[in-house]
């Protein structure tokens, strides 16, 4: 299956929720869709098209959006699902129920750009320490990282 | 004079001196062996061929802070390892090496000594058990729980195979059987089953490796010895480095025919016939990977147990033909 | 009665910190729980604000052992959006560096697997092989672990017949090594009876919760990005992807093994096979715009970099997806209903590699309990001045 027919077969199976779909080198596809769609076409997707392998997934700060970028592989090509959120209203539904595999990707995300998982199972922080103070998202391009003042405990009596 | 031979017996020789200062040569010798077997070095830069290691880590360990955990029973968990160390050098003295007959009834000499010995060297893994418990910290209630699991494990074998010899003597008496088997030495072989029993289970009660599931470091930390610190540390070491003295000295003495003579030769054979057994666990040690409990206690019952009721018959049939 | 015991962050089985906390009742782990971040260092963050050849370095620092998965992985990523044809020397070599590597992580893999399963026989063995393997890498890049032989347009030295023959004698050794292991690992009753049959994670679970790499592998899926994703050439050179249908530790340990002797036939082909010519073209400062999704094969399994640059010398995005985070969900089911015994070398058997280091050293003085924030280069001079006072040793022996 080359990227062409991929494009083709999921244009067609989809049914004109794909808002833009390019092919810039071999085994390598990018589309995009609407986060309400998202699901829809993931499940096409890994159903009918193969990919059952996600790889990851990347968040994106644009500064009037947030881009969130699932990148999907299978034996033929790599494909990438694009999709937006709004920087004031950053929701997202979760992928979970059709691929299991993508809690800790999801979980990741919503540390790192307070991107909010809807329904997700697990929502506790992944990699950020429980005491990480809510709203502060390292990976927003307006994060500027100060070191917190030294506290030892016992230490200075 | 017998005052003083009896007191040179229990500080001296065999007794707690000479018990230390061979638990440090054989505690080197293993691990000397051991690191051969996997092509290391081993100690190497305290004394000639880091002979001395042993010894320093022992200083270095009395040395150190003790920490008592808060929660503890503070009062047990300080007399345990005491109450081990003193265990075992009390099971040392049962051991035929000096200073017994084998007509008169001694302290350390009568029928039935053989049980006794096999009393107090099971009590050590009571103690480790009370140890691990006490210390409430959760690898060392695990670490316990696996100790007592194994005792029922390997307990059974070891006193199945020790039975043999002494069935075969006609006698519960260690320095009887030592004797019995110098007359004739030709009926060692009747019980080599029972000799490779004894060291699996040996290796079983010094919870050495493929036995070390009671205090496997990289799944329960230390397990049993987890809260140990500094000196208490080192008095269970000492108890293990001792218990394994003792144990092959059992095993040379009801498998391998005792140690014959006077002063100087019985010496002499001890040395030879423990540090042969100890060989022979060094090698067993570095040869296989860590059982599971559950394959631990599969093994004994399905098969060291079976061998050792096997190796009776054995015993019993050679014992019918002899008459 | 069922217990919660914290296996980490501090923990002899791992190497590194992680929280693992099991629920148990009696020997048998009835839940599991990953706990994560003890060790972020930033990473990405960092990239943003780092010039392209400077993230290199930085890439070369995400993993110890996996140092030339990840620069490959970014190189080959901003290779292709700069539109550079590296020489084919230069990809035969990446090649060349990226299957020592494996075999040099496999190796230590196995002396892992055989320590945390308390076949400390095992370990000793396979790393006194491994220590080989570390001093090829060092005849060709001058380094043990981060060999930092990618640049961007090719690699930053070339090797020699000399080389060549020295490298091919230490393989005949290595083999013949391998084939012992292989022999041992899967025949030596008491390390299979430990091996096998735990650790289960079947086929369709592999690929619902995204595994990736030998654990992959193990449960039957033949997914190598190497044959389905080539990259460096790795379409010209002839090789077999392993895989076991036993999905269990066992499976794992003989897909390693296998990935290694099949590293010695890589190793052999290009060393065979190298092209003559040049092993770098110039390489321009700043990036066009554009975006790509890198893929590796590392010897943990795949691995992804995202790149998005916008036109200036730093990159704007870029996300790193190293192999053991696709990885923890199959942990976490695999955990479920084994026996405690079996916690480390369930958690061993995706050979995890939970990074290191921080870029800031903080000093603090013992006796004054304050604490002050020096730079490298203040570190550096402190070390030179420190350095000055101390006496140096002329032919000192070691004590071996």
């Amino acid at each position: 299956m080359t990227e062409e027919i991929i494009i083709n077969k999921l244009k067609e199976l989809s049914g004109g929720k794909i808002i833009e779909a390019v092919n810039p080198s071999t085994k390598r596809i990018y589309i995009k869709v609407l986060p309400e769609n998202l699901i829809e076409v993931i499940s096409v997707l890994k159903e009918k098209l193969n990919f059952l392998h996600l790889s990851t997934i990347t968040g994106v700060d644009k500064g009037q959006t947030f881009e969130i970028l699932y990148h999907f592989a299978s034996k033929d090509s790599v494909l990438t699902v694009r999709t937006e959120v709004p920087r004031d209203k950053p929701e997202i539904k979760t992928i979970t129920s059709i691929i299991p595999g993508s809690i800790l990707y999801e979980r990741e995300i919503q540390d790192m750009f307070g991107i909010k998982v809807l329904e997700i199972p697990d929502p506790r922080p992944l990699l950020l320490p429980d005491d990480w103070p809510a709203g502060v998202c390292p990976l927003r391009k307006d994060f500027k990282y100060q070191r917190p003042e030294e506290i030892i405990p016992g230490g200075n009596k | 004079m017998a005052i003083v031979k009896t007191f040179f017996y229990l500080l001296i020789y065999p007794g707690v001196l000479f018990l230390f200062v061979y638990a440090l040569f054989c505690e080197w010798f293993d691990r000397k062996a051991y690191a051969r077997l996997q092509n290391r070095r081993g100690p190497l830069h305290t004394g000639k061929a880091g002979i001395l290691q042993p010894l320093a880590d022992y200083i270095k360990l009395f040395s150190k802070e003790e920490i008592i955990p808060e929660k503890a029973d503070k009062i047990m968990f300080t007399l345990l390892p005491v109450f081990g160390l003193a265990i075992v050098l009390t099971s040392a003295m049962y051991l035929p090496i000096w200073n017994y007959s084998t007509t008169k009834i001694g302290f350390n000499s009568f029928p039935g000594d053989i049980i006794v010995l096999i009393y107090l060297l099971s009590l050590p893994t009571i103690i480790l058990f009370l140890a691990g418990w006490h210390s409430t910290n959760f690898f060392s209630e695990i670490g316990g729980v696996r100790v007592v699991t194994m005792f029922f494990g390997y307990e059974i074998p070891l006193l199945l195979s020790v039975l043999s010899p002494a069935i075969l003597a006609g006698s519960w008496r260690l320095s009887v059987i030592a004797q019995f088997f110098q007359s004739n030495p030709g009926l060692l072989i009747v019980n080599i089953i029972g000799f490779f029993i004894a060291l699996i289970a040996l290796q079983a009660k010094l919870e050495r490796t493929p036995f070390d599931i009671p205090h496997a470091e990289t799944e329960i930390v230390g397990g049993t010895f987890a809260e140990y610190t500094g000196r208490n540390l080192a008095f269970f070491r000492l108890m293990t480095d001792i218990e394994l003295i003792v144990g092959s000295g059992l095993i040379a003495t009801v498998f391998l025919g005792g140690f014959p003579g006077g002063v100087v030769s019985s010496f002499i054979w001890f040395i030879i016939k423990t540090l042969f057994v100890i060989f022979l666990l060094s090698v067993m040690k570095s040869a296989f990977s860590r059982l599971r409990i559950d394959q631990m206690v599969k093994l004994s019952w399905y098969i060291l147990a079976p061998l050792g009721i096997f190796q009776i018959l054995i015993t019993l049939l050679v014992k019918g033909v002899i008459r | 009665m069922s217990i919660t015991i914290p296996i980490g962050p501090q923990h002899p089985a791992l190497k590194e910190p992680i929280s693992l906390r099991m629920t148990i009742d009696g020997e048998v782990i009835k839940d599991a729980d990953i706990r994560l971040g003890y060790n972020h260092r930033g990473v990405e963050k960092l990239f943003e604000g780092k010039t392209y050849i400077q993230n290199i370095y930085v890439a070369e620092r995400i993993c110890g052992i996996c140092s030339h998965s990840h620069t490959t992985c970014y190189v080959n990523g901003v290779e292709k959006l700069s539109g550079l044809e590296i020489p084919k020397r230069a990809a035969y070599i990446r090649v060349l560096i990226a299957e020592l590597e494996r075999i040099h992580s496999h190796l230590l893999w196995l002396g892992v697997a055989g320590h945390e399963a308390g076949f400390d026989s095992f370990f000793m063995y396979t790393w006194r092989d491994r220590e080989i393997v570390m001093d090829i890498l060092e005849e060709i890049s001058g380094n043990r672990v981060h060999y930092a032989i990618n640049t961007i347009g090719g690699v930053r030295r070339d090797i020699d017949e000399t080389q060549k023959t020295k490298i091919l004698n230490h393989l005949k050794v290595l083999r013949e090594r391998t084939q012992y292991y292989k022999n041992l690992g899967t025949n030596e009753p008491s390390f299979v009876a430990r091996l096998s049959g735990v650790g289960k994670l079947s086929r369709e679970d592999a690929i619902a919760l995204c595994a990736v790499g030998p654990t992959l592998r193990a449960s039957g899926v033949d997914m190598d990005v190497r044959k389905d994703d080539p990259y460096n050439c790795y379409e010209e050179i002839p090789f077999e992807v392993c895989t076991s249908d036993t999905c269990d530790v066992l499976g794992r340990t003989v897909v390693r093994i296998n990935e290694v002797l099949q590293s010695y036939d890589i190793i052999e082909y290009v060393l065979k096979n190298l092209p003559a010519g040049d092993v770098r073209v110039k390489a321009p400062r700043k990036v066009p715009e554009g975006e790509t999704v890198s893929r590796y094969e590392a010897p943990r399994g795949e691995n992804i970099h995202y790149i998005k640059s916008n036109g200036t010398d730093k990159p704007e995005r870029l996300k790193v997806r190293a192999p053991t985070l696709g990885n923890y969900p199959a942990t976490v089911a695999m955990l479920k209903n084994g026996f405690i015994a079996d916690i480390p070398l369930i958690f061993a058997a995706i050979d995890p590699c939970i990074c290191c280091a921080e870029r800031m050293a903080e000093i603090q003085d013992v006796k004054t309990g304050s604490t002050e924030i020096k730079t490298f280069d203040e570190l550096k001079k402190y070390s030179k001045k420190f350095d000055k006072h101390t006496e140096h040793k002329k032919d000192v022996e070691w004590p071996l």
